[in-house]
């Protein structure tokens, strides 16, 4: 067994120079070349703990983890693949390390508030240096080298005090009081004047090095603070926390004295833990790293992130600046951005124009039609820029401008016959670059539903569609693909007219796609086999793919769906990475986050949702915000990265609970696996594998549950079953064909026996009848077993048995088919497994009763895990306990009684192997045809076993140390040796 | 302990307060007990990190409420940092147990007598970090032991509260060089779900030729380097180099699982009906109000909404 691939908590991140990053990934060490954004090495420093912080000075590093130590050279560390040969041990855990100014010795803090003085070249201990009394466990330290003589030690107790004490001559300066709870992080500044620390209370104070005054107290943080940095010239500082985000505090000189002011907050990692930060003050870019694995980069540089270009505009600026006179109470209606500047109309007709390249903005014309009510749409398609102004009296204006912002003629003025009203005009543009679609909506529902395709150069209507008003439509967004446009409506609805056929059944009706109301965006992604993707928001924060056929009538199936975090969803597209972006609106923050990584891009103070905007791509990779705030027009340029937004991007922030592979490689590629974690952090993530590399790539993370998953599980090559606490299940369906990757949609949820579920659905098992129906067997935490059937057909689950073990709460259930019938197997907190028989009428017809065959103890406590071989004549049952052991229960059948009964089982043989873990056995596998068995436990051995025949005890064939903790679920890519092991993080190993 | 709906359908929860006890923990002691009868006869008894008590009062209950014969001459002490409410019978230290004080304090109301019995339910400050979180729960069992050691007397029994992880091992082979039995125990009332067991060391047999001696200049691990000599090579004390890294002893405690199948599951959801649940909001208010935590100012900013996720 080989572990290929490892993600899972990062505990400290350093930059070290030309431009590299040292980030700690469990025992080994990550180095990274972070302006090319390119991993350049990995290497093992311990064999079994973890890195828990790097110290540096010039090409010497001092890297510990618990009681861990290594003292090793640049060239030994990039020089190969694991130095855990030098591994050294420290009586006690090290809370930190430094360099002396000489760079020759390191001092080494332990949590017993003592430092060890110890020779970098030769790893003698020169010295034991500590403070009288003073030796109290410490959850954190550190030490400040500020010259040869001045060595401050900076211990946080656990009793909210924080002694500092010279090393060199072993006195204590002060014991700052002030924090309640732990110390969780102490640090001092590079001048020597601060202390800055944090506790349990969640506050980050700010000490006086020199009198032991506190200076500042600040508040923030919604959960604890595991980290503090100093950093440019001592002016800010850094924070990370429990509660995802890192935050920047400027040390201010008030007429209060010196202050910690917030300064800057970012939501950087996954739920919950940020652990690790650095700052490379060079070039200004701070790295996190947290328990969900990512490494995270920040471009403090706030003028190149965003904002530089920041520039607002109130109607007298523009006023003066055209030199015209607005009426009183004259604002902006409608604006559209294009890459020369941005056309504006006002409420008195006026059409202006201000221009990036010289600042300015000019009256293009007056239109008296456009006066209160008008609305402004912008195309640009091919070299054309057009703006189509648009009133309630049916008028249109078409104004096309050169890339340079030169109006080209006087416009286009149109008037759209037939509709009482227009309320509502919106326009697209498809691949034909010469035609501009216009939809023109009327409140009246006997107008007709009408569309224009308008010449791109000329301006001219070149025809004109009709169509019956769709009920309860409410037109909201467009777009357009081939002859079809669709459109999208409030009530969650999509409709697609036929340019073919302006018929009746020309419209296509998609209703309550989700259930959020407006849709706000409708995206062709892309095509494969006549199906057509396309990405639809909704602004109530729900997103769908929907994969259409246009051949033989139009058709649609739903193959993603999905909640964003949280706010109002405007619009979602792939970016180059081939990562899906989304952008809207959050209480008065407009957002961009990267859903398929999962981290927020960038948020901005607009005011929030309720306001004119538009966001419009510009150049490589950037945007322009332009909204309306107090009347003001305020224009936002959106910077590509600077850095790269992350180096790795990291997995579940909390322990995955389950893991299942899809049985069959993917469509697309066949060296990959699609696999499913469900993780105590409520979320399923959608994953592949690769088995090469063992390299594991996230595509979604789905957030229907809203309790901490129990199990996940493939039930067949593109179904797959999750339940959690409050009674979910959710069964879901992967669709694997399309080349931007997999999607997941949520075909049904089970329904829940209460108006308020509290019960734990603990497992469940599937047996396929006919036609892609099958029986599912739940078991619940209050001792109940339910089965249902479901109906694929109508997609509907109907309870068929509803019974009860006893009192105490099942942990695992399988279906199990032997010869001519079906069996239940449980097994529970107790310490047993039952198997009972499935009654059914006869063999096609559903479960009505389950008969108990058997009851066996094969456990002290809870049976956590259990795998299932049928053979003829045996049913042999592996299961893992809480006791520590494995056990191994062979079952006979017995043959029926007499004529009419139903054949049983009895406890042939079983072993109880005791002891084979030191912890909890949390999961067992078998493998290779039955032969192998795979089991993990809490201790973080994973071992193999030898399950070839039935020959018992188990022989243990290999065990191998895992660095996940919590070590509690695994899977194995059958006939391809391929093992994912979950718990805090995840690894791929090969067999 | 406070209520929640969830605690409120937990029957240890329901139990505990209709008993009196200010904890459901109560009920672990008790279970660990109906397997091992360390309770029986009992002296004098010592219970660390004791708040808020709940131990102590099963204690008291055992030894005093239930005494059959004499009780005159018997004591319970109780320590914590944290203070605690009195309990009939129980002697309350509130004082740090690495403490050299603490143990004379304890002697001194023993009459110089040494304890039967002592235990520790004390769990520290979880991080997140499983390494730390394990490595401070042992310094923690470690620091009740290294008081233990010069508080029990020979024969004697000591329980503690402990995580099953990735080193609980290493803590195991610690104890058996101190106790002629060392067993890992998990009560039905403590749930499946959790690392929680609880390690039972019967029979006090320390090494002859080592005594320990409480000094707050010593660390807990410098305290026992001299017992656990034979085991654990990191003998700093006149080496001048840190030692390479080797894999530590690791011994398999039995393990025991505590508490009749008939007894309530602590993983299992139980149906109440609504006259139960009635019952329950009346009558079952806390007995020990909650505590005040480190981070209570925090939370009321947060509730006031002035700590926000951006500026």
């Amino acid at each position: 067994m080989k572990d290929t691939f490892h993600v899972g908590p990062s505990l400290a991140v350093k930059f070290v120079a030309g431009d590299q990053l040292l980030c700690a990934v469990g025992p080994f060490l990550h180095i990274y070349n972070v302006t090319k954004n390119r991993l350049i090495h990995k290497v093992r420093i311990f064999k079994r703990n973890k890195v828990h912080g790097i110290a540096v000075s010039e090409d010497k590093l001092a890297i510990y983890g618990g009681k861990s130590v290594s003292l090793v050279s640049w060239e030994q560390l990039t020089g190969a693949n694991d130095v855990s040969n030098l591994e050294h041990l420290s009586p006690e855990w090290i809370v930190s390390t430094e360099f002396d100014v000489t760079g020759q010795n390191v001092f080494l803090l332990t949590c017993y508030n003592m430092v060890l003085v110890v020779d970098f070249a030769s790893g003698d201990v020169l010295q034991r240096n500590s403070l009288p009394n003073e030796r109290s466990i410490l959850y954190s330290g550190s030490i400040k080298v500020l010259d040869r003589d001045h060595v401050l030690v900076n211990a946080g107790t656990v009793m909210g005090g924080i002694i500092v004490w010279d090393l060199h001559t072993g006195t204590q300066l002060w014991n700052l009081l002030g924090h309640e709870g732990s110390i969780f992080y102490v640090t001092v500044s590079d001048n020597g004047k601060y202390v800055a620390s944090c506790s349990d209370d969640r506050s980050i104070r700010l000490w006086d090095t020199f009198t032991g005054k506190e200076l500042s107290l600040a508040w923030g943080h919604t959960a604890r603070i595991w980290n503090l940095k100093f950093f440019d010239n001592d002016t800010k500082l850094i924070s990370v926390s429990e509660d995802c985000t890192c935050r920047i505090w400027s040390v201010e000189h008030t007429a209060e004295g010196i202050e910690l002011i917030a300064a800057d907050t970012f939501e950087v990692h996954l739920t919950k833990n940020v652990w690790g930060v650095d700052v490379n003050e060079e070039k200004m870019i701070a790295a996190t790293s947290g328990n969900d694995g990512r490494i995270k980069l920040i471009d403090l540089k706030q003028t190149t992130r965003m904002a530089d270009e920041m520039e607002q505009f109130d109607i007298k600026a523009i006023e003066i600046h055209c030199n015209v006179r607005f009426a009183a109470g004259e604002i902006i209606k409608g604006f559209h951005c294009f890459e020369f500047g941005i056309v504006a109309l006002t409420s008195g007709g006026h059409v202006l124009r201000y221009t990036f390249a010289d600042k300015s903005w000019v009256l293009l014309f007056t239109d008296q039609r456009f006066l209160s009510y008008s609305i402004t749409n912008g195309v640009t398609v091919a070299s054309h820029n057009v703006v189509i102004f648009s009133n309630n009296n049916c008028d249109l204006l078409l104004v096309k401008f050169t890339d340079r912002g030169k109006i080209v003629d006087q416009g286009k003025a149109l008037k759209v016959t037939g509709l009482a009203k227009t309320t509502n005009v919106m326009c697209t543009t498809g691949d034909k670059a010469e035609v501009i679609y216009v939809t023109v909506e009327s409140p009246n529902p006997r107008d007709n539903f009408v569309i224009l395709a308008i010449d791109s150069s000329t301006l001219e209507v070149i025809d004109r569609f009709n169509y019956g008003k769709p009920d309860s439509f409410v037109s909201s967004c467009v777009t357009v693909l081939d002859h079809y446009i669709l459109v999208g409506s409030r009530f969650s609805t999509v409709a697609i007219f036929d340019l073919f056929n302006c018929a009746k059944n020309g419209v296509y009706r998609i209703d309550d796609l989700n259930i959020g109301d407006t849709t706000t965006s409708i995206e062709h992604v892309e095509t494969k086999q006549c199906r057509h993707l396309f990405s639809v928001t909704n602004r109530d924060g729900y997103y769908s793919f929907l994969a259409i056929k246009f051949d033989n009538g139009i058709s649609h199936e739903v193959i993603h769906s999905n909640k964003t975090v949280k706010g109002f969803l405007e619009r979602a597209f792939y970016n180059d990475e081939g990562d899906y972006v989304t952008y809207g609106f959050k209480s008065r923050l407009f957002y961009m986050y990267n859903e398929s990584k999962c981290y927020e891009i960038m948020h901005h103070m607009c005011g929030g949702a309720h306001r004119q905007w538009g966001l419009y791509p510009v150049g490589v990779k950037e945007y322009i915000l332009v909204y309306i705030k107090a009347s003001q027009l305020h224009v936002l340029r959106i910077h590509k990265p600077r850095v790269p937004e992350f180096l790795t991007a990291g997995l579940h922030g909390r322990e995955i609970r389950d893991l299942s592979i899809c049985p069959r490689a993917r469509a697309t590629n066949e060296n990959e696996y699609l696999f499913v974690t469900g993780s105590e952090d409520t979320s399923i993530k959608l994953n592949t594998v690769d088995k090469l590399t063992g390299e594991v790539t996230t595509f979604w993370t789905e957030r229907r549950h809203i309790s901490g998953l129990q199990r996940t599980r493939f039930i067949s090559d593109d179904l797959l079953i999750s339940c959690s606490a409050l009674e979910e299940l959710f069964l879901w369906r992967v669709d694997d064909t399309f080349a931007r990757g997999p999607y997941i949609h949520m075909l049904q949820s089970l329904p829940v026996a209460t108006l308020n579920p509290d019960l734990r659905i603990m497992d469940f098992d599937v047996k396929f009848t006919a036609s892609g129906s099958f029986i599912l067997a739940t078991v619940y935490s209050d001792s109940s077993i339910k089965m249902w059937h479901y109906d694929n057909e109508s997609n509907n689950f109907n309870v068929c048995v509803e019974t009860r073990y006893k009192t105490c709460c099942i942990l695992n259930t399988r279906l199990i088919q032997f010869r001519d019938h079906l069996f239940l197997l449980i097994t529970a907190t107790d310490g047993h497994a039952v198997i009972y028989r499935v009654e059914q009428d006869n063999d096609d017809a559903l479960p009505n009763g389950l008969a108990p065959v058997v009851s066996q103890r094969i456990h002290q406590s809870g049976v956590k895990a259990v795998d299932v071989k049928v053979t003829e004549s045996t049913l042999t049952l592996y299961t893992g306990g809480d006791d520590n052991g494995v056990c191994v229960s062979v079952f006979q059948s017995v043959p029926a009684p007499a004529a009419g009964g139903f054949p049983g089982f009895e406890l042939s043989r079983s072993e109880f192997a005791h002891s084979i873990a030191s912890a909890t056995v949390t999961s067992c596998q078998l493998f290779d045809k039955g032969s192998k068995l795979l089991t993990t436990s809490i201790d973080q051995i994973v071992r193999v076993w030898d399950a070839s025949d039935d020959e018992l005890p188990l022989k243990l064939i290999e065990s191998q140390y895992t660095t996940i903790a919590d070590t509690g679920c695994c899977d194995v890519v059958q006939g391809d040796s391929i093992v994912l092991i979950g718990g805090v993080g995840l690894s791929t190993w090969n067999m | 302990m406070g209520k929640s709906s969830k605690d409120k359908r937990d029957l240890y929860y329901r139990k505990a307060k209709e008993l009196g006890y200010r904890a459901r923990s109560a009920f672990k002691l008790l279970q660990l007990n109906e397997e091992f009868h360390f309770l029986d006869d009992l002296e004098r008894v010592v219970d660390l990190c004791a708040a808020p008590g709940s131990w102590s009062q099963v204690l008291s209950r055992k030894m005093f409420d239930e005494a059959e014969g004499d009780v005159q001459g018997k004591k319970i002490v109780a320590v914590d940092l944290q203070p605690m409410s009195p309990i009939d019978n129980v002697t309350t230290f509130q004082a740090d147990i690495t403490h050299p004080k603490t143990l004379s304090r304890i002697l001194e109301l023993f009459g110089n007598e040494k304890a039967d019995f002592v235990c520790s339910d004390g769990a520290p400050d979880v991080t997140g970090l499983h390494d730390l979180d394990e490595y401070v729960q042992q310094q923690l069992i470690m620091s009740a032991l290294q008081l233990t050691t010069c508080v029990l007397k020979p024969h004697g029994n000591f329980v503690a509260k402990i995580f099953r992880g990735r080193d609980i091992d290493m803590l195991y082979s610690q104890l058996g060089y101190l106790f002629k039995s060392v067993v890992c125990a998990k009560p039905r009332s403590s749930r499946g779900t959790s690392l929680e067991a609880f390690i039972v060391c019967l029979d006090y047999q320390p090494p002859a030729n080592w005594s320990p001696k409480l000094d707050n200049n010593v660390s807990v691990e410098e305290f026992f380097h001299d017992c656990f000599v034979g085991i654990n090579k990191l003998s700093l004390g006149d080496d001048s180099q840190l030692p390479e890294w080797h894999e530590s002893v690791r011994t398999v405690a039995p393990f025991i699982s505590c508490g009749g199948l008939d007894s309530f599951d602590s993983d299992a959801t139980y149906h109440l009906d609504e006259g139960d649940m009635a019952k329950i909001e009346k009558s079952l208010d806390p007995v020990q109000s909650p505590t005040n935590p480190p981070y209570k100012r925090a939370l009321e900013l947060k509730r006031s909404g002035k700590l926000s996720s951006c500026v």
